[in-house]
């Protein structure tokens, strides 16, 4: 699925010693480092966001970029411009291959699709409510369901269960879990709660000074406290 | 009255024109993209003075200079949040230039140049609707086109940026859209309130939809309704058109707050 020799993520500087790390499809992946280390720059090289400092990058076989229409991102801040009394249905509806020229879809069978999503992250109760009276945490889980309209085939998720409380972040959990098992599809997810979600990843990687790693257990970045194992 | 040929002008022109603002209105108001419809109405006095110094016609020197101001205003800025200052540097400019352009015009009739700022429906020709039915198809027809990225990109930037959607194309095609919607608003009620006909249609159909296929109907259909109905005031009570569309559309506003207003309390 994703694929790196002697990459070298960066800005205007470099931000990562040059690593290797081979991510096999369907995989589900934590990433966890220091703020600045390099985990938001990663998801967005693999969008082709920005450009690589040096060594290659390879996301399904292709360059960065070239590939992005089955790759969903949920970024850590974003701007939704949505009318006062749009839904959260409507923000799923209209991402609908939204790269795609014509009119808006429509019509039963996306009705459907957006339905079993809907359900799939447990949003049924507020999804026809308007999208900006929702709690943090009803609107991370519709976010959920507008990233898996388009049937990506991996899954970035950059901070998504940063400002959610305990409950919130349980539930977002479970719409996780839920995925996990109904879906096959990879995922990325960067988070500071990772101790809570360890148990449903098969493997993650690790931004640290020292470089970037691969490990099969959390057990292995035990040193970083910020881990909170 | 139906007899008159500037009465049929009016109207058919007059729904030409709503319509259009009306689908457009939804995307500035969506795009928060008012400030740019605001300036573009500014400019428009600027391109009719330029036209009009040169010698050419009025509507022809707003076009040229809206659409350029809308390829700059949408390449400064491809983000909905830049596009203030970007559009503020741009109208300053711009309004600069009209002022010097209409000093050099004082000594001649500026009637055709002030005609922009308050606009006249009841002068607008056979020749003119032509030229503003192919104006609107045009736009139509390209908001067609573009309606769904158009969509996406604009209520959620990020991720139709992270699906390869171009932003910044979206932003300059837009904004020269709007442009020619300026310079066709421009005719009815002129550069000062051609805010009227670009905001509130727009936001009465947020007032009571739901999704953006709605919201659109409701706009166009509260903007032609206020249009049609302006004119038929304006010809039985001597009333200027550009007032009593705006008179009209605040009406329709004014009755959506009191709605949710009434809805809070119930």
């Amino acid at each position: 699925m994703i694929e790196c020799r002697d990459l070298v993520l960066g800005y205007d500087k470099a931000v990562t010693k040059p690593f290797n790390l081979t991510i096999k499809d369907n995989q589900w992946i934590g990433i966890i480092g220091k703020n600045g280390a390099g985990k938001s720059t990663f998801l967005k090289s693999i969008l082709g966001n920005l450009s690589l400092k040096a060594g290659q990058l390879q996301v399904f076989g292709k360059l960065p970029g070239n590939n992005n229409t089955c790759i969903s991102y949920i970024p850590q801040e974003r701007e939704i411009n949505l009318a006062d009394k749009m839904s959260g249905m409507s923000l799923v509806m209209n991402s609908y291959r939204g790269w795609k020229l014509g009119l808006p879809w429509s019509g039963r069978s996306l009705q459907r699709r957006v339905n079993e999503l809907i359900d799939l992250v447990g949003a049924n109760e507020y999804a026809h409510r308007p999208f900006m009276s929702l709690s943090g945490g009803q609107k991370k889980r519709i976010y959920l369901a507008q990233a898996l309209v388009n049937q990506p085939q991996l899954l970035l998720l950059d901070e998504p269960l940063a400002d959610l409380d305990p409950h919130a972040k349980q539930h977002f959990i479970e719409a996780l879990q839920k995925i996990h098992s109904h879906r096959e599809l990879g995922l990325l997810i960067i988070s500071h709660d990772m101790h809570e979600i360890a148990c449903h990843l098969d493997a993650f990687v690790h931004f640290s000074s020292t470089g970037v790693h691969y490990c099969e257990t959390i057990e292995c970045v035990k040193e970083d406290t910020y881990v909170g194992v | 009255m139906w007899a008159y040929s500037f009465m049929q002008n009016a109207i058919i022109g007059g729904i030409i024109i709503a319509t259009v603002c009306g689908l457009i209105s939804v995307f500035v108001i969506l795009r928060r993209t008012a400030f740019a419809a605001h300036a573009l109405g500014h400019m428009s006095l600027t391109g009719a003075a330029g036209a009009a110094l040169l010698g050419f016609p009025s509507m022809l020197g707003q076009i040229i200079l809206n659409v350029i101001s809308a390829i700059i205003m949408g390449l400064m800025g491809d983000k909905v949040k830049k596009n203030d200052l970007a559009i503020g540097v741009v109208l300053t400019f711009v309004l600069g230039l009209g002022a010097y352009f209409l000093f050099l015009f004082q000594n001649n009739y500026a009637g055709g140049v002030m005609g922009i700022l308050f606009g006249n429906i009841f002068a607008i020709s056979s020749s003119q609707i032509v030229q503003l039915a192919l104006m609107g198809v045009s736009i139509l027809i390209v908001m067609a086109i573009i309606s769904r990225p158009l969509i996406f990109a604009s209520i959620d930037p990020v991720v139709a940026a992270s699906k390869n959607v171009p932003l910044r194309l979206l932003s300059v095609v837009f904004f020269v859209l709007l442009a020619l919607t300026v310079s066709m608003a421009c005719q009815i009620v002129g550069a000062l309130l051609v805010f009227v006909l670009l905001i509130i249609p727009g936001a009465i159909g947020m007032q009571w939809g739901q999704s953006i296929p709605r919201i659109v109907i409701i706009s166009i259909l509260s903007s032609v309704g206020a249009v049609f109905s302006a004119l038929l005031i304006s010809y039985h009570y001597d009333l200027p058109a550009g007032f009593c569309i705006t008179m009209l559309l605040c009406i329709g506003y004014f009755v959506g707050v009191v709605r949710e207003f009434i809805g809070k309390l119930c």
